[in-house]
């Protein structure tokens, strides 16, 4: 969860560019939902277009933690993972956010290559604390348009707002998210769900892209989240299901002996209690050095703080920034963002700052700017669940691997699913 | 683990009268009556062969040998020998892929430890030592697979707490006869230090066999005839020679309730005194034996005399990582009772030591290099366990006799991480704020079978169920349990339900049984099998499986099993 101080809806910018800009058919399927298509995107691509029998569904069940996936809570999920591919260790890469790891999985590189290292960034060029919803913050090729160019047809089905404004128009078909519920931004899983069907039933594209985003967007709501988790977990159920009747579908129809499916999540969640926030802008802002050249982007459980004074001082103010950060209670690490492992590149600011399980920021305001209990972005939330199931030979039942598994490796997967070479990506081909 | 201290003083006294008998029936480890050319024949290899501390490309193969009739252990006589050594792929070691030779003397107590390199990950080996045309029986060792292998399946036998007197190691025979472990790990109290009559079999001490030297270890001497006394267990080098091990100690390889300058049962002092002199310089006699007569890398090396770190870590390709846990020789001085309020939550206290706490934190969360199942070799119980709940009633006669529980009406254990909740809660802490799944603590110590999952918060467990790993406990090989010191085995399932009732993230305890566990570990599950004796003081007594709990991969949480894993062969 991020706190967005834009005054425009990220959503509202993105669509305005992506429908000012793209070439596109508005389809209207039996259930009334609408889907732009890219004019004749093969040939657009100059690719000859397909017509392989394999289909490949990404269905990300957004911050979904792996230990919630039960065969009393979420069966037909338990049930896809025990019949399938399961990789236990699987994790999200930092920030444990929702739009940079969607990007990873369709790059397969992590963000100091794709440019998308966090949900909300300072912009500097703007002077703004934004979200990254833009299609152009993604700097790197995606497999999406990579099997567009394989003559292969493409769809994204994607729940939030700023995830369909990122990707913008690179599937052949996508469907924008509607009806969105207000402060959540995101269609609720159903119109989600019903909409993958209406796709595959109207264009029945090779590939397709899906976020469910009511675990996420339930779980960071949910104030029960320390203890019960009462919406939390109606919400697994009913994601569950609507995944349930998805296979189904596929089944009855026959194309299940073409599929495969991948089914993760992008983070985990962990939930605070209201005495347990951190806020480091007026401490930041008490000291010299660094009061009134210092900008933070808060997202949830990191908060990434970017020095905007003079070059000469940033060093001296790295320093500064990583001690006041680290001093304050609930704060786990202050990293200097240029350290090795955390691969996320300038867009992150100077220093990253990751909170204890437990707690959340909130800045600028302690009180106002984050005022929900379920959040991610810190290490408490990298786990995630990862596994394959379909009717696919590529798909070996019950197979288990301790490897390390990450979001970045969905885009080798899936291009090694339709026979393109994965050389190029930093993810690694799980099939 | 803590032994029940209101005997062991009293029979010091008789200790010496008591020695005298148990000389002539000690176990045998001096020459046998067999003559070469009219001179006493000398059975050079008496104290069997032992592999242990598996790397990738190398394992610690280790001998003993009496060169001479008079060199006998902590004699600190005999001449130096040179011993040849050979491993082969073959188990009729006719492919010998590495040999050599290595002096050894009465400086080292003829303890022979090579570390022998250039082996192939994962790979089954024999080795042999020679000396004096004689050959040493053969062993059996098993390299570790390399730190990215793919690995499927990694077995390991469990055992801990072996006293000798206190029954035969039929436990060990058990793992002896398992031909599909890939390791053996003991995770403390391999030896005990009590001399006969102080710490034997049940309520009244019978010394099945008594122990060698007559008297409690305190010496060099002492503590390296006691190595030798226990290497001279046939099951115990069976499962030696068929094994790689990988072993730590707890406090009875130096004395009861060692903590870092001292123990319950050293008594500090010059010896005209009554004392027992320096309590660090006995440690570091205990430790220099332990370091010449057991297969493990002291400081990460075979050399003696470089130091005694022993907590070190192993790894099995991306499956697993074995972090073993020294948690005696770094501790504070354990509460003492009563208790006084906030001592066991100390901060300033520590069961780990910082450099420990430290470098297991590191190992638990290594980025994206950390294995998936974590495994922590863990000398004592880490879960929290209450007996503020058990009725008066049995509290007090189980106190009288046992440390199982603790004395004097504490809630708590305060030997184990119940008496340094700082530490624990660190751990913990750490598994949970970087979501560390997979941390599964296997231990000892407390003479019992136990199965549980870790909350940071006990209180709020019930509702919650927040777990931030699993700890499998194996039970004793031979030293006492709840039944064998109270004598009244009607009372132990009214504790177990007691204990189980009050704490609810325990979902299974054993109090009663001795056995050793099999830990069988995939990327789906972990799985725990516990295997039991049958009566301690009978050589053949049966072993027979009793009960199975499993972690599913990512949950944190136990449950129970219908079957023990089925076997398997590790020779591939």
């Amino acid at each position: 969860m991020n706190a967005d101080t834009s005054t425009r809806r990220p959503f509202e910018r993105g669509v305005a560019d992506l429908r000012a800009g793209r070439r596109a058919v508005l389809t209207a399927a039996a259930s009334g939902l609408v889907f732009s298509s890219a004019l004749g995107a093969a040939e657009a691509a100059g690719a000859t277009a397909r017509s392989s029998p394999k289909r490949c569904y990404v269905i990300v069940t957004d911050g979904c933690r792996p230990d919630e996936i039960t065969a009393d809570l979420t069966p037909n999920l338990h049930r896809l993972r025990a019949h399938g591919m399961w990789w236990p260790r699987a994790t999200s890469m930092p920030v444990m956010e929702t739009i940079p790891n969607h990007v990873m999985m369709m790059t397969g590189h992590r963000p100091d290559r794709t440019g998308v290292p966090a949900n909300s960034f300072y912009d500097r060029a703007l002077g703004e604390v934004r979200d990254m919803d833009q299609p152009s913050d993604i700097r790197v090729g995606t497999v999406i348009e990579r099997l567009n160019r394989q003559g292969y047809t493409t769809g994204t089905v994607l729940s939030k707002e700023y995830l369909y404004g990122v990707f913008g128009d690179r599937a052949t078909h996508r469907w924008e998210p509607q009806p969105t519920l207000p402060i959540t931004n995101h269609a609720p899983d159903a119109f989600t769900m019903a909409a993958l069907r209406d796709m595959v039933t109207e264009f029945d594209p090779h590939f397709c892209f899906v976020n469910l985003g009511d675990i996420d967007r339930v779980g960071h709501a949910d104030l029960t989240g320390t203890t019960l988790k009462v919406a939390r977990t109606a919400a697994l159920a009913n994601t569950d299901r609507l995944v349930g009747q998805f296979v189904d579908d596929l089944k009855a129809s026959g194309a299940w002996r073409h599929t495969m499916l991948l089914v993760l999540a992008d983070h985990s969640m962990d939930w605070s209690v209201p005495t347990n926030v951190v806020s480091l802008s007026s401490g930041l802002e008490a000291d010299d050095l660094l009061a009134g050249h210092v900008q933070i982007a808060d997202n949830g459980g990191a908060d990434l703080v970017y020095w905007t004074g003079p070059d000469a001082d940033r060093e001296a103010a790295i320093d500064r920034i990583r001690d006041i950060a680290q001093a304050t209670d609930g704060v786990l690490k202050a990293w200097d963002r240029r350290a090795d492992w955390l691969r996320l590149g300038p867009e992150a600011g100077e220093v990253v700052v990751f909170c204890q399980a437990g707690w959340r920021f909130s800045d600028p305001d302690p009180l106002t700017s984050n005022p929900i209990p379920g959040n991610h972005g810190h290490p408490a939330t990298r786990a995630i669940p990862f596994f394959v199931a379909g009717g696919h030979p590529r798909v070996e039942h019950g197979a288990r691997s301790p490897r390390h598994a990450r979001t970045t490796d969905v885009a080798p997967t899936v291009a090694s699913f339709f026979g393109l070479g994965t050389g190029r990506y930093e993810g690694k081909a799980r099939i | 683990m803590t032994t029940h201290q209101t005997t062991r003083r009293a029979v010091l006294a008789t200790t010496a009268a008591a020695s005298a008998g148990a000389l002539t029936t000690s176990l045998t480890h001096t020459a046998a009556a067999e003559t070469v050319d009219g001179r006493p024949r000398v059975d050079h290899f008496q104290h069997g062969v032992a592999s242990g501390d598996p790397l990738p490309h190398a394992v610690l193969i280790w001998t003993r040998v009496t060169p001479t009739a008079t060199a006998t252990p902590g004699s600190g006589q005999g001449p130096a020998v040179t011993v040849r050594w050979k491993v082969a792929r073959d188990e009729r070691m006719r492919h010998v892929v590495k040999s050599g030779n290595v002096r050894t003397s009465a400086s080292r107590d003829h303890t022979v430890k090579v570390d022998v390199g250039g082996l192939e990950p994962a790979t089954t080996y024999y080795y042999r030592f020679f000396l004096g045309g004689q050959r040493s029986r053969r062993g059996r060792l098993r390299t570790a697979p390399t730190t990215h292998a793919t690995v499927g399946d990694l077995r390991l036998g469990l055992v801990s707490c072996a006293n000798l007197q206190a029954g035969w190691f039929s436990a060990y025979r058990g793992i002896a006869d398992r031909d599909d472990l890939d390791a053996v790990l003991h995770l403390g109290d391999y030896l005990y230090e009590y001399g006969p009559g102080e710490y034997g079999m049940g309520p009244d001490d019978i010394d099945v066999r008594p122990h060698d030297p007559p008297h409690e270890m305190v010496s060099l001497s002492d503590y390296r005839r006691r190595h030798a006394q226990y290497k001279t267990d046939p099951d115990l080098q069976r499962a030696h020679a068929r094994h790689t091990w990988i072993t730590t100690w707890d406090d009875h390889e130096v004395a009861n309730d060692t903590w870092k300058h001292g123990a319950e049962n050293h008594t500090p002092g010059p010896r005209q005194d009554g004392g027992e002199g320096s309590f660090l310089r006995r440690r570091a006699r205990a430790h220099r034996a332990y370091d010449e007569w057991m297969p493990a890398r002291l400081n990460e090396t075979a050399k003696l005399g470089d130091g005694d770190r022993l907590y070190r870590s192993f790894r099995f390709g991306d499956l697993a990582s074995i972090s073993m846990l020294d948690l005696r020789t770094y501790r504070d001085k354990q509460a003492a009772y009563p208790v006084a309020d906030g001592t066991v939550s100390d901060p300033s206290r520590s069961i780990t030591g910082d450099a420990q706490m430290a470098w297991l934190k590191g190992q638990l969360t290594t980025g994206d290099h950390a294995p998936q199942w974590k495994i922590i070799g863990n000398p004592v119980m880490i879960a929290p366990v209450t007996f503020a709940d058990l009725p008066n009633a049995l509290v007090d006669p189980v106190n009288d006799v046992t440390g199982l529980i603790p004395a004097d009406g504490a809630p708590y254990n305060v030997d184990q991480w119940d008496g340094y909740t700082a530490d624990r809660r660190e751990v913990l802490t750490h598994l949970r704020d970087h979501q560390v799944k997979d941390a599964l603590f296997v231990t000892g110590d407390i003479h019992s079978g136990w199965a549980c999952e870790l909350p940071l918060d006990t209180s709020t467990y019930p509702a919650v169920g927040d777990s931030f790993g699993v700890e499998f406990v194996c039970s004793s090989v031979t030293s006492n349990n709840l039944k064998d010191i109270t004598g009244q085995p009607q009372l132990t399932p009214v504790v177990e339900t007691a204990i189980l009732a009050n704490n609810r993230h325990i979902k299974y305890l054993d109090f009663d049984s001795h056995g050793f566990s099999v830990l069988d570990v995939t990327a789906e599950r972990a799985q725990c099998d516990w295997f039991v004796i049958g009566t301690r003081a009978e050589k053949d007594t049966d072993i027979t499986w009793s009960v199975s709990y499993a972690t599913t991969a990512g949950t944190q949480k136990v449950q129970q099993v219908d079957a023990p894993v089925p076997a398997k062969r590790t020779d591939r």
